[in-house]
C-alpha cells in the first residue's frame, strides 16, 4: 500500500518536530546554574561526605547538589572517556593518580590552577607533583586488617601471603585477594615482595607469593566496597585494605582490627577534577575549593578517618595524629608509587594475575 | 472548444509503507547501535600505550588475546556455557511448554503467567538468590551438613556449573515462549492421526510433534545461547577469576583497566564468533525443517 505524501504534509511534520524541540530545549539547561552534580562513592563514604561537605556547601552557596554514585575510580574515568568529557556530572570527586594522569594526557579534565581553586596554594607539596587537572583532597594508606575473633594480629605482610605459616590450615578459604584493577592488589603484592627480601619493584617475587597464596584464597573481589560484607560476616579473616575505610568499619562495630606491618605501607591520594564538558564548571571549581577549606577538611578527615589534603590544620585529637599523616615529616616517610609506572605496567600485571588466579 | 488542462498539485513521490514502517526503527538502530558499536570496535585495531589510545593500525590486541592460553580458555568456556545453558533451557522448557499448551485447565492463563513471572524480577535479584543457596553458608551446604553427607562446606561458587544453573533459570521463560508458539501452531489432529494409525504416544511425539515444533526449539536454543554467551551479571556474581567469561572480561578491560583496545578486541571476537555459530545453527535448523 502506498501512502501519498504531499509537500505540505512533510513540512507540517517537520514544523511540529522542530516546535517540540524548541519547547524542550530550555529545560535541558534550566537547572545548570543552581545545581551541581557530584560523582563520588556511596555507602559509608556518602554518609560522611554528605554531612561534612555536601550539606555545608549547599547551605553556603544556596545551591542543590545531586549525588551521582560512583563505583571504582576507573569506572568514573571510563564514563568520562566514553562521553569525551561530558559524563553528566560536574565533579569527579574520587579519582586516583593513574586516572588523573590519563585525564591530563587525553585532555578530558579541566586545568586547575590557583585562579580557579585558590585553596590549591595550601595543599601538601607532594600534591603539586600530579598533573594540574585535579586537587588532592585527602590521603590514606594500605594496611592489613584481620578478624580479631578468629586469628592473632599479623606482624608482617608475609602473614597475609603465607597465611598457613602463622595460622595453620584453618585459614584456608578465609583469605581474600583483589583483582589488580584495584590498587590494593598491586600495593599488597609490592609490599609482599619487599617483605620477602626483594623490593617493591620485584613483581616476579610478588607473583610467586600469589601462586603460593592461591589455595588459601576463598574470596576474590575487584572493588574495595565488595569486600566489606565478607569482613562483617566473618567469611574473610585477613585482607589488605585502605586505612580510612578500615578505621570506619572498626568504629562501626565490625569484628576487625587494623595494623601497618613491620615492612611498612604505601600511600594513596584521592583527587577531584572537573570533566571538560561539565555543565556547571564555575560551581564545580567552587566545590573543589570549598572542599579544601580548613573546617571542611577537618570535619571530613575526622569523619572518614583519613589524612587531610593540607598540612596547615592543627589541633587534631591525639589518637588521630598517631594514625594519620598530619606533618611534613610523616608525609616524607610515606612511600608512594609512581602513577606512570602503574599506568605502564598494569596491563601486564593484570594478565599475569589472571593467569595465576584463573589457571 | 479547446480543452484546458489544469495543473495538478505537485506531489512528493509516494513513500512505500515498508519504508515508513521499517525506516524509523532502522534509523534508530543505525544511530544508536550500529554506529556506536562500530566506533567502539574500531578501538580494537588501534595501538595503545599505558591505557591511552595512541592511534596507528595494529593487530596486537587480537594477537595478545589469541596467543595466551588464558583467553583461549575464556573464549571456549563462554561458548561451552552458552551451549550448555541453551540445551538445558530447551530440555526443561519443552515439557513445560507442552503442558501449558495442551492443558485444558481453567487456570491455563494463570499457569502461563506464573511460568513467565520470573521475567518480572531483575536477573540480579534472581542470581543473588542462587548465591544465597550456593555459598558456603548457604542452603545446600547447610542441608548436606545437617544430614551428615559432608563434614566441611563444599565450594559450590565460584564455578561454571553454578553459572550454568543461574543462567538456565534466568533464560527458561524465553525457551518456554519460543516452544509454546511452535506448539500452538501445530494442529493436534496430526498427533491424533498418528495415534489412530497405531503409533505409541512416544512415537507420535518423536516422529510428528517434535519435528514439527523444531523451529520453536531451534529458536529457543538460539535465543538462550545468544543471551547466555553475552550475559554479564550472572557470571559476575556466581563466577570468579577461574570462571571468567568474555562479557566479564570485557568489563574488566573497559572499566577497571581502561584498556579499550583489548576490551574492544574481545568484543569483536564475541560478535564474530556468535554470528558464525548462529548462522550455522540457523542453517542447520532450517535444513532439518525442510522435509
Amino acid at each position: 500500500m502506498n501512502i501519498p505524501t504531499t509537500r505540505r504534509r512533510v513540512l507540517q511534520g517537520l514544523a511540529a518536530s522542530s516546535a517540540a524541540g524548541v519547547v524542550a530545549a530550555p529545560w535541558v539547561g534550566a537547572f545548570a546554574a543552581d545545581t551541581l552534580v557530584v560523582n563520588a562513592y556511596g555507602g559509608e563514604f556518602q554518609e560522611v561526605f554528605q554531612k561534612t561537605t555536601i550539606e555545608p556547601f549547599e547551605k553556603k552557596f544556596g545551591v542543590k547538589v545531586t549525588y551521582d554514585l560512583a563505583g571504582m575510580s576507573t569506572e568514573t574515568y571510563a564514563k568520562i572517556r566514553a562521553t569525551r568529557g561530558s559524563p553528566g556530572f560536574d565533579v569527579a570527586a574520587e579519582l586516583s593518580e593513574p586516572e588523573i594522569l590519563l585525564g591530563a594526557k587525553e585532555q578530558l579534565l579541566e586545568p586547575l590552577t590557583e585562579k580557579e581553586v585558590p585553596n590549591l596554594k595550601y595543599v601538601w607539596p607532594r600534591s603539586r607533583l600530579i598533573p594540574a587537572v585535579a586537587a588532592i583532597h585527602y590521603y590514606q594508606f594500605i594496611t592489613l586488617i584481620w578478624n580479631k575473633d578468629k586469628i592473632a594480629k599479623p606482624e608482617s605482610w608475609l602473614d597475609y601471603w603465607h597465611p598457613e605459616k602463622k595460622y595453620g590450615e584453618k585459614i584456608k578459604g578465609f583469605v581474600i585477594n583483589f583483582n589488580p584493577a584495584n590498587t590494593l592488589s598491586i600495593f599488597s603484592m609490592m609490599l609482599g615482595a619487599k617483605a620477602a627480601g626483594g623490593s617493591i619493584e620485584r613483581m616476579d617475587i610478588a607473583f610467586d607469593l600469589l601462586r603460593h597464596q592461591k589455595p588459601y584464597v576463598g574470596t576474590v573481589v575487584t572493588a574495595s566496597a565488595q569486600a566489606a560484607p565478607y569482613f562483617e560476616n566473618g567469611q574473610v579473616w585477613i585482607a589488605p585494605y585502605w586505612s580510612a575505610r578500615a578505621n570506619w568499619y572498626m568504629a562501626h562495630g565490625y569484628p576487625i582490627d587494623m595494623t601497618v606491618p613491620k615492612e611498612g605501607t604505601i600511600g594513596l591520594s584521592a583527587g577531584a577534577a572537573v570533566p571538560v564538558g561539565a555543565a556547571n564548571k564555575k560551581l564545580a571549581f567552587e566545590f573543589i575549593n570549598f572542599r579544601l577549606d580548613p573546617e571542611i577538611q577537618r570535619a571530613f578527615s575526622l569523619g572518614y578517618h583519613c589524612s587531610p589534603g593540607r598540612p596547615d590544620i592543627g589541633d587534631w585529637p591525639k589518637e588521630y595524629v598517631e594514625k594519620q599523616i598530619t606533618t611534613q615529616e610523616q608525609m616524607d616517610r610515606m612511600t608512594f608509587v609512581d602513577p606512570e609506572l602503574l599506568a605502564k605496567k598494569r596491563r601486564e600485571w593484570t594478565m599475569q594475575w589472571q593467569e595465576i588466579m584463573g589457571g | 472548444m479547446s480543452t484546458v488542462l489544469l495543473d495538478r498539485p505537485r506531489r512528493v513521490p509516494a513513500i512505500s509503507s515498508t519504508v515508513l514502517l521499517a525506516g524509523p526503527p532502522a534509523v534508530f538502530l543505525l544511530v544508536c547501535f550500529v554506529l556506536p558499536t562500530m566506533y567502539l570496535l574500531s578501538a580494537s585495531f588501534l595501538q595503545s600505550e599505558s591505557g591511552v589510545i595512541t592511534g596507528g593500525f595494529t593487530l596486537n590486541n587480537f594477537e595478545t588475546l589469541l596467543k595466551r592460553s588464558l583467553y583461549q580458555a575464556l573464549i571456549l568456556r563462554t561458548f561451552v556455557i552458552g551451549v550448555s545453558v541453551a540445551a538445558l533451557v530447551v530440555l526443561l522448557a519443552y515439557p513445560l511448554a507442552y503442558f501449558l499448551v495442551r492443558t485444558s485447565s481453567r487456570w491455563k492463563g494463570a499457569l502461563i503467567a506464573l511460568s513467565l513471572s520470573p521475567l518480572l524480577a531483575s536477573v540480579i535479584v534472581r542470581t543473588y538468590g542462587w548465591y544465597v543457596i550456593f555459598n558456603r553458608e548457604g542452603a545446600i551446604n547447610q542441608f548436606a551438613l545437617n544430614l551428615g553427607l559432608i563434614d566441611r562446606p563444599l565450594q559450590l561458587i565460584p564455578s561454571t556449573p553454578a553459572i550454568i544453573v543461574g543462567l538456565a533459570h534466568a533464560l527458561l521463560p524465553y525457551g518456554v515462549l519460543s516452544i509454546m508458539s511452535s506448539l500452538n501452531g501445530l494442529n493436534p489432529n496430526l498427533e491424533r492421526a498418528a495415534l489412530s494409525l497405531g503409533a505409541t504416544r512416544w512415537r507420535a511425539f518423536w516422529t510428528v510433534t517434535l519435528p514439527m515444533t523444531l523451529p520453536g526449539v531451534v529458536g529457543g536454543f538460539l535465543l538462550a545461547f545468544t543471551l547466555a554467551t553475552s550475559a554479564y551479571a550472572t557470571p559476575a556474581i556466581l563466577g570468579g577469576p577461574a570462571t571468567e567469561t568474555i562479557a566479564t572480561m570485557i568489563r574488566t578491560f573497559m572499566t577497571a583497566l581502561l584498556d579499550w583496545g583489548l576490551g574492544s578486541a574481545l568484543g569483536v571476537m564475541l560478535l564474530v564468533s556468535s554470528v558464525i555459530l548462529l548462522t550455522a545453527a540457523a542453517a542447520l535448523g532450517g535444513s532439518r525443517t525442510r522435509v
